[in-house]
């Protein structure tokens, strides 16, 4: 069957038919055109359009409660800059997006090393790293809120057995900002832990023994080999969770629901809340398109870094 | 075992490889022993200083649950949302991958890539259009209004993935069938489905338990029991109170309703995940 299969083909490999025929060629346009147009009327109705919808919105006063709807200009951006609870939450975006990609990124890398180590357990320990990753977020920022709580949760509670004192970690709002970033990176470490160890496993054996045999140390293996071979791979990993953390809310929307005050309230629940909670829907959108900007100077410098760090085996 | 014996002098010390086994066994299970113990014991016993580490198992959460709120509207829209979505981003995806597998011409290579690129705008910037958009359609409050946008957003992932999957499949088997006649559906259906069946069934995976997760869409259009999601539930759930404070054996036990499944779900299907989540980026 196989063999016939392929005796067919070759004869029709041999010439060069599908270059001929225009009305093959345009038959083949024609089909490639019907293929993708649903994936491509998905995202221009629920991606392009509302990307442009947005940026119109947030030049005007569109509210929902105030029943207005005016071209205001500007005005929603600076009244952005004004306003303390948006500036305070550009901040905390910032250091929540950077902060908890450099440490979700990083520790995955070390479960990485641990889950390519030859140990008894190996499998188990492969098995329940997915755990993290396939709890829904909303559910991890509550399932640690309940551990973390100042009363009854678990760490609070040895904490208090072991020094005498009793943390209100939701209380403080750096305790309350480490937490949300800790969180985070328990969340998403071990999505990057499965993406570096099929990395790992990709690194030839034999650079190892070379290494070895110059003379290098464990930790100049590492440096120079692994962590060189996993560069590219690491530069895309922390490009994709910047622009994914940029996006997402749940965590603190579970975790901390932004508080104390609005110290761990992130960008994107400022547009969920202005937007969705409060109809002020120009202002929300005023927001989206600062977060939207953000998503394209990180992407673009990613994909700017990419194209360096290409590095050939 | 070659690689074995290499390993284990790379990492140094078996002592301290054992202990960070230790240590991210401890940190990965201690939330989810958490949210156990508390889903199945009852208020009192969890609002008490010393803790009590294994209270005494009971199920009235459950029951509480199902009696006091919607709990099997919101067990079948979480389901049916999540299988919907699946559903329509496999079939939307797999077409379009197929055509970017097979057919190219100039240009075509960007136009995928504008898709796939595509996943990287941040689902909440465009919330307030989307709003405007389901409710001028109707479709606010329903599932297909949450399925049509979050298989928009399931899709540029599915594609890049697929695509990569049918590119391992040689054109020589099509190319075969076409001149014996066979129509396209009849090539996807019975040539190319069955030879890429796991890329699908990973893509499907991943999707569901991206969809069974997905707190934003509902969150922000779901108004009644008819589409709310148990992701939804979960959040009002929280913002009530009990005689304790926040009712946490309720919020936990919707988390374990929520999340057993799922991993039930990755046990039995460990690297067919594995294999969709490092396929997009490694190859």
């Amino acid at each position: 069957m196989q063999k016939a299969v392929a005796s067919q083909t070759s004869l029709v490999k041999s010439r060069p038919a599908r270059f001929t025929l225009t009305a093959a060629a345009r038959r083949r346009y024609i089909l490639f055109v019907l293929l993708v147009a649903p994936a491509f009327a998905l995202r221009l109705l629920t991606a392009a359009y509302p990307v442009f919808q947005t940026i119109a919105l947030s030049l005007t006063n569109l509210d929902l409660i105030k029943n207005t709807n005016d071209f205001v200009g500007l005005d929603n951006f600076t009244s952005m800059a004004n306003d303390f609870g948006v500036r305070g939450s550009l901040e905390f975006t910032l250091l929540f997006v950077f902060g908890s990609t450099f440490l979700a990124v990083g520790i995955g890398m070390l479960i990485a090393l641990l889950l390519n180590a030859a140990f008894f357990g190996r499998t188990f320990a492969r098995t329940i790293n997915l755990i993290p990753w396939v709890i829904p977020t909303i559910v991890a920022g509550y399932a640690f809120r309940w551990l973390l709580d100042d009363q009854f949760g678990l760490l609070p509670n040895w904490i208090f057995d072991t020094l005498g004192i009793r943390p209100a970690i939701f209380i403080s709002p750096f305790s309350a900002r480490l937490a949300a970033i800790l969180v985070s990176s328990w969340k998403d470490a071990p999505f990057f832990a499965i993406v570096f160890l099929a990395g790992l496993q990709g690194v030839p054996l034999e650079l190892y023994d070379a290494a070895t045999v110059d003379g290098a140390n464990g930790w100049q293996r590492f440096w120079h080999i692994t962590f060189r071979l996993l560069l590219p791979l690491t530069v895309t990993m922390v490009m994709f969770r910047l622009v994914w953390a940029l996006a997402g809310f749940d965590l603190v929307y579970g975790l901390t629901q932004g508080g104390p005050g609005v110290t761990t309230t992130v960008l994107a629940l400022q547009v969920f809340r202005q937007g969705i909670l409060f109809f002020k829907f120009g202002f929300a959108s005023a927001i989206s398109v600062v977060l939207l900007l953000l998503v394209s100077i990180i992407g673009g410098v990613g994909l700017w870094l990419f194209r360096r760090t290409d590095v050939t085996y | 075992m070659v690689t074995t014996q290499r390993r284990i002098k790379f990492n140094g010390n078996t002592v301290i490889l054992y202990m960070c086994f230790i240590v991210f066994t401890v940190v990965v299970l201690l939330p989810v022993y958490w949210m156990t113990r508390s889903a199945f014991a009852s208020a009192n016993e969890l609002n008490h200083v010393p803790l009590i580490y294994l209270p005494t198992f009971t199920l009235k959460n459950f029951e509480t649950l199902v009696t006091q709120v919607p709990f099997a509207d919101y067990v079948r829209n979480s389901l049916v949302f999540a299988l919907a979505t699946t559903f329509a981003t496999l079939v939307v995806s797999y077409l379009a991958a197929y055509a970017f597998a097979r057919i190219s011409f100039p240009g075509s290579n960007i136009l995928m890539w504008i898709l796939i690129l595509s996943m990287a705008l941040p689902e909440v910037g465009t919330i307030v259009p989307l709003y405007r958009l389901l409710k001028d359609l109707h479709l606010l409050d329903t599932i297909a209004g949450l399925t049509l946008v979050f298989s928009s957003v399931l899709a540029p992932f599915t594609v890049w993935v697929l695509v990569s999957f049918i590119k391992q499949v040689p054109y020589e088997i099509e190319e075969a069938a076409i001149l014996d006649g066979a129509s396209l559906p009849r090539i996807f259906w019975h040539i190319l489905l069955p030879v890429t069946l796991p890329g699908v069934v990973t893509m499907g995976l991943i999707n569901f338990i991206n969809a069974w997760n997905n707190l934003l869409y509902p969150l922000a259009f779901s108004v009644t029991p008819a589409s709310k999601t148990l992701s939804v539930a979960i959040t009002e759930i929280f913002a009530g109170y009990s005689p304790y404070g926040k009712p946490w054996e309720l919020i936990m036990t919707v988390g374990v309703v929520m999340t057993i499944p799922m991993i039930f779900l990755v046990l039995f299907s460990q690297r067919a995940i594995v294999r969709g989540l490092t396929g997009g980026a490694l190859k």
